[in-house]
């Protein structure tokens, strides 16, 4: 195993708080030279509507990277079936081989009130891989 | 004789455009329409389940916050599941369907049930609604039924995985869960390797096969994996998860079923009931309302033991190969957990 990650994965689903996960995992991912995957997680609508995140959010992810001047070509993507905590889950594992997955406190659907949102918390929980919880920019310091 | 739940009003669960949409009640009312039963078809009322019965599958705090939610105006509970100022209301008369046509059946000793509601219920976990389900209509059902002292059978052939069932009975020894699903695909459980808790082990039987599978190849997953576990554990009761979204035709996923093979699936799971008037069919997903209506027309014939004509059942699909991996990972982890077991009750 490599003393640092060499592939890291971020869940993104264009939430204030995946953009502020997706932002730290560019700087450090720039700083480690990484590979950075970006992990999507299709819903049942996402399927039924055949949304591609790559078309809906790409501009933004293409916004962030100029900000942090990550090399585009060490970005991908990855559409995963399923829940984001599930999809989030199998990171580590064919076909994205992270070593470190990324996540907001809080998704898009997760109310605020909680300081840490129930994927974030259950990832935490459970992942076979190191999980960063990039803490939402709102969160009152404590 | 069939016995099924008189449908409620339930136009005021919709979202406009969604696929989990009033429509599909009435396609599957056409469905039975096809069948001509006459007198055969016994139309029971609707009731809603009482708060007792729906704690012995949710938390009281998730029913107090969908109530309110909906009292509220309902919206978007999640990217996929909405509610309205009516759900609650029929989601509560869903979840009780169940409960009034076993009732029926126990009665009489005889027939066959068909809960026909909406919202579907098989993703709703005990603490959150999820996948266009807000409560667990077939949990709610099983877990009366097992309050009784009955063994409960779940075959869950809806083409997703039956997360919510699977986590609420996931350490049940009197709940037997027997899932075929496509995967990977939503909701991303439903893998060989989760086979039930340490207290109710090898109570969990999860088949999943890839996309385009047909129905030779989901029937042999059922008889060679699931058939053996399902023996060992004699239910007394047998509850079908009957989502059609795994028709060829459905949109939201990518099986590649006939109503045919619905109906072979039915005669399978019909041959487990133990006795006459123990046996229920679930309706869950299932969304091109055509398949919807043929899918629901040949399963009801072929639990009533008749024989519609429906479509050829399909053969030669992918998985075949899937099903060898899942008996070798599900023999592999049932190893780890008994030893894991063992240890604890060691220590």
């Amino acid at each position: 195993m490599s003393t640092h990650p060499r592939t890291i994965a971020v869940g993104f689903d264009g939430s204030p708080d995946a953009i502020g996960a997706c932002s730290w995992a560019m700087a450090t991912g720039r700083y480690l030279d990484a590979h950075l995957v970006l992990v999507h997680a299709r819903g049942l609508l996402d399927r039924y509507e055949r949304r591609d995140p790559r078309g809906l959010l790409g501009g933004v992810v293409a916004d962030l990277a100029a900000r942090h001047a990550f090399d585009p070509t060490r970005l991908s993507w990855h559409v995963g079936d399923g829940d984001a905590c599930s999809v989030l889950l199998r990171c580590g594992a064919a076909p994205v081989f992270a070593d470190l997955v990324v996540v907001g406190s809080r998704g898009r659907d997760e109310h605020a009130g909680m300081l840490i949102g129930s994927t974030s918390l259950q990832l935490a929980e459970r992942s076979p891989i190191p999980v960063v919880i990039v803490p939402s920019a709102t969160s009152a310091p404590y | 004789m069939l016995i099924t739940n008189e449908v409620p009003d339930d136009s005021g669960h919709e979202d406009p455009g969604h696929p989990e949409r009033p429509d599909r009640l009435v396609a599957v009312r056409d469905g039975l329409s096809d069948l001509g039963l006459g007198d055969e078809l016994v139309t029971i009322p609707a009731r809603s389940a009482t708060r007792l019965e729906l704690l012995r599958v949710h938390q009281g705090a998730y029913l107090d916050e969908l109530g309110a939610f909906c009292y509220e105006g309902g919206g978007d509970i999640d990217e996929d599941t909405y509610a309205t100022y009516d759900s609650w209301p029929l989601a509560q008369l869903a979840a009780g369907a169940g409960l009034a046509v076993v009732d029926e059946l126990t009665r009489r000793g005889t027939g066959v049930g068909f809960v026909a509601v909406r919202p579907p219920g098989h993703h709703a976990l005990a603490d959150r609604a999820m996948g266009f389900c807000l409560l667990n209509n077939v949990a709610v059902t099983a877990a009366a039924l097992r309050a009784a002292g009955e063994r409960v059978l779940v075959v869950d052939w809806d083409v997703h995985h039956g997360n919510g069932t699977q986590s609420i009975f996931w350490n049940d020894p009197d709940v037997l869960y027997v899932s075929t699903h496509q995967w990977p695909l939503f909701p991303g459980s439903g893998v060989p390797s989760e086979v039930g808790g340490l207290a109710a082990i090898d109570g969990i039987v999860n088949l999943p096969l890839p996309a385009g599978a047909t129905g030779d190849v989901v029937a042999r997953a059922l008889e060679e994996v699931a058939a053996p576990v399902i023996d060992a554990f004699a239910p007394t009761w047998v509850l079908i998860s009957a989502g059609f979204d795994g028709h060829r035709d459905d949109p939201m996923a990518d099986f590649a079923l006939s109503s045919g093979d619905f109906a072979h699936l039915a005669t399978w799971a019909a041959g487990l009931a133990p006795a006459p008037g123990r046996l229920a069919v679930f309706l869950e997903g299932g969304y091109d309302l055509g398949a919807l209506r043929h899918s629901v027309a040949a399963t009801l014939s072929a639990v009533l033991g008749d024989a519609t004509a429906s479509e050829a059942p399909t053969n030669g699909g992918p998985g075949a190969d899937q099903i060898g991996r899942t008996q070798r990972e599900r023999a592999s982890t049932l190893t780890l957990v008994m030893e894991q077991r063992a240890a604890e009750e060691a220590s």
